[in-house]
């Protein structure tokens, strides 16, 4: 809903700062989802009358106009406006004003001068209105700024009403909800009581027939309306608000339906048919509609009705969708003389399936399908027939006619404050609590015994203290009484029922920001460590490995045999000093131990193909301190994929490992940047890796030498098999990977190809050095290099071999030619022979 | 020229009978109805032929030209007919052949019940709290209120090292750092091995592992714990496990109390596992002792707190009916073998 401030501000003292305000609506509930600017035009845009207006020659529309604006001399304008004519009043822009689109100079137009532009609603950015230049009533004054005419300047809101609160669908709804958030007072229209006039020609006759549908149908008579233009004030409204004026009686109802939320319909008294030919007076009848019944709508459409829909009908036929829209032949026109104002309440089912089925949805469907109470339709009819007494001088006949069969009856609640402490998570004081309530227009009516149905009599609240209530006593304890706090709701209020929902207005209006943090996190936990932790184990779970679980110990004299040096035992070792065996002296430093120990057993227990891991703290002592660093260490032999009846048994070597290590990190977003060697005392030389990513060592691998084997008692030549081993200093990869997040990557837009070579080159060049020398050929282009085949044999000189790669190559901008591919793939083979001298295949 | 046409015609009859690839198809296209095709030049020579023959030889070239598309089209479409029927052909295979597969590992029977612990634990808004295994006597005994003489300072009972730390005989030590370190509220778990000097035996070994809980917290009671018991105690047993707690005595604790569950065996009727009493005991528990708060500097009047504890082979044993402890530290692989199904 689109709301004015200054219009807003004609009902309650809104504070100056417009983001305070919108913080305040938006906190409270009702979200402002935009905010239109609406700037002071400046003071030489003002009300002009045009004296003469004669068409330029030679020109399809042009008029040359003399206009005057009061004080100084008339002056010369060109104007191509439709309704450009002399003697209308309108607004003149003189040369130097700046509009929100353009600014006003002196030129000359096909030979004639102009000094000023005459304005349309659009042009002076206050609605998209550009059918013609702005018409003012005759009796505006001249030379009135226009800021004056359309109250700028003014913020425009749009507002998000939730479809619970049919309260707020106007501006005093929106105006009592700010006075309970702002703690000032609404500044409602006062409604004086109407006296009508005894008009014995003049009379209605009104039959509610469901008052199901419509539990109340009010309408009021007046007569001897002049149906005119609305005045500026009017206009302004509604044009801020988004509405076209049409005529001051359509205008009033428009207005006050804004201004209330209630919506309002006027039908033409003499177009009304009565009951029965003759009759004296005609009639509005609210009855469902005849199947097949005809009704031609305000708009002109003409819909065939069924006997689901809800009607106004005059004695004849339907003259309005009750609720929804007017009919074309009872509307106001300019020779309206009587009318009836309808001020009536609607089932809210019944206005939806209506809308629904002829889909027809209008600003006052839209407002009685969120359910308006039928309390309020007397209200909405004193305010605009008074408006219309004012405006189009009319006079009101008779008092006014009230059909409402069953009056609802007031609605009581209980609200006990200690139910906000427990629903909301803080104290609120009972005084706020009234006072919160009462702004919305509830009245504190008593203290008592908690009752969860709503009253509809305040004789039923039962309180053990009724006599000291009246004595004047406020304060009771929850011990006295239930303690609650009974409420009556008002009528416009159709959505408060439960305590619940008062708990809700009072959380709102107090401020959520109130609401108390009740624990703070602690952030003990390194979940990032957790994580990884559990994804090394199970990477290696998932790749056949089990798990070990040793003691802490180690034999001081194993180490001896994996051939640490002495030195550095005596530096690192912690030693027990009440050990229960000497093979448990000491706190490992080394998993490696164990896992030898564990291989052992399960070879002698007739497994050959073991790949077993622990992942386990090593103790280091560091001076008089000590660390406890968190180790994987892997150790296999024999198969790394079972034998199967389609392949042979794949077994274990270092391009097996390497491939664990390298999907290892990969999964965790670890590239590796650099490979190294790791000799140890118990590796066979130069077959051992060590993997780093940055300046972390990730991982690392070798094959175990026969003499540490033999020496754990593993004889090597029963078994016939390599005993490979991985490290994993755990602590590294979880510091390296922390903070590392996987960022998305817009997708390649054209296809990638893929091209093959394959050359002879020496085995003494890395293939990681050909590979990274080939991507920097054109790294923007060739997006990976993977081997897919090495070949040593006879077609091959001793001491080389045939390498088959593939390149990846791929384009980021556009679709790779042929010629661009040849051209690469051209200078990835010239680069190779230039370095390597290679030889084709 | 008749005759011509005839010639044309038959070979293109043979030819297109004779595709048998799309590329093939496309060749014979180019050949008959291209810019430079034989129709065309048929077309080009009927520039020479007088006047009136011109007509009715017009009409036979276009028929030609419509019968080579149709003939194409449908070679295009048999080609088609035959991938398809290639593609979807019953295939001579023996179904019941086993597939193939990296078959899995396993982890260790305590990681997975130390990772079920954990994650129940987590869900119940805990978090996971470490600390070292090599601690000192203030962290493992004074802090939680161990007199100096307690017997469970003694060498028969505790592991020392020769630089003056011991090893810890329960996770309580992360408790006391996490309290030194953190304001309350804490929730927490401690899991992790320790170590007493017992020598193994069925139901004892000399490092084991061990998840202890901690909440420090306002208005914490032994109502809590009983309720984070008996929501572990049927999360990780099933819903039919009821729990207890029973008085007892712990130095940190006050009230201090030992937790039984009702037996997984017989489900509380009474059996071997647990001695005919339908009872388990799960490990100790109690309410932090004013004096830990004090040492630690929380205000034993402001907070509380709860601290439980259990052991993770104990669980495990009661859990996969595992009769003796030493078998969780043989790590044979044929036993963990059996726990390749079991997800951490
Ligand atoms: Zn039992």
């Amino acid at each position: 809903m689109r709301i004015s401030r200054r219009w807003l501000g004609n009902y309650i003292d809104l504070p100056d700062d417009n983001e305070l305000l919108i913080r305040t609506l938006t906190f409270s509930g009702i979200e402002v989802e935009a905010v239109e600017e609406l700037p002071a035009l400046p003071e030489t845009v003002l009300t002009a009358r045009i004296l003469t207006a004669e068409k330029i020659p030679g020109t399809d529309h042009l008029m040359a106009c003399t206009v005057e604006y009061g004080g100084s001399n008339p002056v010369q304008v060109v104007c191509g406006a439709p309704n450009c004519r002399p003697g209308m009043l309108s607004v003149l822009a003189l040369p130097g004003s700046v509009l929100p689109q353009l600014t006003i100079k002196s030129a000359k137009l096909k030979g004639v001068e102009s000094h000023g532009m005459l304005c349309s609603e659009r042009e002076l950015g206050i609605s998209d209105t550009h059918a013609g230049i702005i018409e003012l009533d005759v009796n505006t004054p001249l030379g009135l700024p226009v800021n004056d005419l359309y109250e700028l300047p003014d913020t425009l809101l749009d507002l998000e009403i939730t479809p619970n609160r049919s309260d707020l669908l106007g501006y005093l709804g929106i105006a009592r909800d700010l006075s309970a958030s702002l703690g000032t007072p609404v500044k409602f229209p006062e409604l004086l009581p109407i006296a009508g006039a005894d008009c014995p020609a003049i009379d209605l006759k009104l039959i509610l027939e469901d008052s199901e549908n419509c539990p109340r149908y009010t309408a009021r008579l007046l007569t001897d309306i002049r149906v005119q233009d609305s005045p500026q004030w009017l206009k302004t409204a509604l044009i801020k608000t988004g509405l076209r004026p049409i005529n001051n009686v359509v205008d009033i109802t428009n207005f006050v339906m804004l201004e209330t939320g209630h919506p309002l319909h006027a039908f033409d008294y003499d177009q009304l048919a009565p009951v029965e030919a003759g009759d004296p007076q005609p009639a509005i009848v609210v009855r469902k509609a005849r199947p097949g019944e005809e009704f031609v709508a305000l708009d002109g459409k003409s819909y065939v009705l069924d006997d689901q829909a809800l009607v106004i009908a005059d004695g004849q036929k339907a003259s309005a969708l009750a609720g929804v829209m007017g009919g074309k032949d009872s509307a106001i026109s300019d020779s309206t003389r009587t009318l009836v104002l309808e001020s009536a309440s609607f089932n809210p089912c019944s206005i939806r399936a209506t809308s629904y089925k002829y889909k027809i949805s209008t600003d006052s469907s839209y407002r009685f399908e969120r359910h308006l109470s039928p309390a309020l339709p007397v209200d909405a009819s004193v305010r605009a027939t008074e408006l219309l007494v004012r405006v189009s001088g009319g006079k009101v006949c008779h008092a006014l006619k009230d059909a409402y069969p069953e009056p609802e009856r007031a609605l009581y609640l209980a609200l006990r404050p200690r139910r906000f402490t427990e629903l909301i998570g803080y104290q609120l004081e009972e005084s706020a609590i009234k006072s919160y309530l009462e702004a919305l227009g509830c009245r504190f009516v008593q203290y008592g015994a908690w009752q969860e149905e709503p009253l509809t009599d305040p004789a039923l609240i039962h309180c053990h203290h009724a006599e000291e209530q009246k004595a004047g006593k406020t304060e009771f304890t929850e011990i006295d009484c239930d303690h609650a706090l009974y409420f009556q709701i008002p009528p416009h209020r159709v959505d408060l029922t439960r305590e619940a929902d008062l708990l809700e207005e009072l959380a709102r209006l107090a401020g959520y920001d109130r609401v108390p943090q009740k624990t703070a996190i602690s952030l003990i936990m390194d979940r990032h460590a957790h994580r990884v932790q559990r994804a090394i184990v199970d990477h290696f779970a998932l790749a056949g490995f089990y798990e070990m679980t040793n003691y802490s110990f180690c034999d001081p004299a194993q180490l001896a045999d994996l051939a640490f040096p002495s030195e550095e035992l005596d530096r690192i070792l912690l030693r027990v000093i009440n050990p229960q065996s000497s093979n448990q002296s000491a706190m490992r430093i080394s998993l490696l131990p164990s896992l030898l120990a564990n291989l052992s057993y399960n070879l002698n227990h007739g497994e050959r193909n073991l790949k077993l891991m622990e992942l386990a703290r090593v103790y280091h002592r560091d001076g008089d301190s000590y660390t406890e660093p968190l180790f994987l260490t892997a150790l296999c032999t024999g198969q790394a994929a079972p034998e199967h009846w389609q392949q042979k048994a794949r077994e274990i070597d270092v391009y097996y490992l390497k491939g664990i290590i390298e999907s290892l990190l990969g999964s965790l977003n670890l590239p590796v940047t650099a490979t190294g060697s790791m000799p140890r005392p118990w590796l066979v030389d130069a077959e051992n890796l060590a993997f780093y990513s940055g300046d972390a060592l990730c991982a690392s691998l070798g094959r175990m030498r026969s003499e540490t084997l033999e020496r754990f008692g593993i004889d090597i030549h029963k078994l016939k098999q390599d005993i490979w081993v991985v490290e994993i200093p755990v602590q590294n990869i979880v510091e390296a990977t922390r903070g590392i997040s996987t960022e998305f990557q817009p997708l390649p837009r054209h296809p990638s190809v893929v091209r093959d070579i394959s050359f002879v080159i020496g085995l003494n060049i890395p293939y990681g050095d050909i590979q990274a020398a080939i991507k920097a050929v054109d790294p923007s282009l060739i997006q990976a290099v993977s081997i897919f085949d090495e070949y040593h044999g006879k077609q091959v000189p001793a001491g080389s071999r045939s390498l088959s790669l593939h390149l990846f190559l791929q384009d980021s901008e556009k679709t790779l030619t042929d010629e661009r591919v040849d051209q690469t793939v051209a200078s990835v083979l010239k680069m190779l022979s230039a370095a390597w001298q290679i030889k084709m295949r | 020229m008749k005759e011509k046409l005839r010639e044309v015609a038959d070979q293109a009859r043979e030819l297109i009978a004779a595709c048998q690839t799309a590329n093939d198809i496309l060749n014979a296209k180019a050949q008959y109805l291209g810019k430079k095709s034989l129709i065309n030049q048929l077309y080009t020579q009927l520039r020479d032929l007088p006047e009136q023959d011109k007509p009715a030889f017009g009409q036979l070239i276009n028929e030609l030209r419509a019968e080579v598309e149709q003939l194409l089209e449908r070679r295009d479409q048999e080609l088609k007919q035959a991938t398809r029927e290639l593609h979807d052909q019953t295939r001579e295979q023996d179904l019941s052949l086993p597939g193939c597969f990296q078959p899995r590992g396993s982890l260790h029977p305590i990681t997975i019940i130390r990772r079920r612990i954990e994650d129940v634990f987590i869900g119940l808004g805990f978090e996971i709290a470490e600390g070292p295994d090599i601690d000192d006597e203030f962290h493992n005994f004074d802090a939680l209120n161990t007199p100096p003489d307690h017997p469970s300072r003694n060498l028969a009972d505790t592991f020392y090292l020769d630089n003056g730390y011991l090893l810890r005989t329960q996770t309580s030590t992360v408790q006391v750092r996490t309290m030194e370190k953190y304001p309350p509220p804490i929730h927490i778990i401690s899991p992790g091995r320790c170590y007493r000097n017992d020598k193994p035996d069925p139901s004892h070994s000399p490092v084991f592992h061990q998840v202890e809980a901690l909440v420090v917290d306002k208005g914490i009671s032994l109502a809590d714990l009983k309720d984070t018991l008996q929501n572990f105690a049927q999360i990780m047993f099933g819903p039919q496990v009821r729990s207890r707690i029973r008085p007892h005595f712990f130095p940190f604790t006050e009230p201090s109390a030992e937790m039984d569950i009702s037996c997984v065996s017989c489900k509380g009727t009474g059996c071997r596992i647990c001695k005919n009493s339908g009872w388990l005991e799960l490990g100790g528990a109690g309410m932090v002792d004013p004096a830990v708060f004090k040492m630690l500097g929380i205000d034993p009047e402001l907070y509380s707190g709860y601290a439980l504890g259990v052991g993770i082979e104990r669980i495990a044993m009661l859990k996969y009916n595992i009769p003796d402890m030493r078998i969780l530290y043989e790590n044979d692989v044929r036993m963990l073998r059996q726990f390749s199904g079991e997800t951490g």
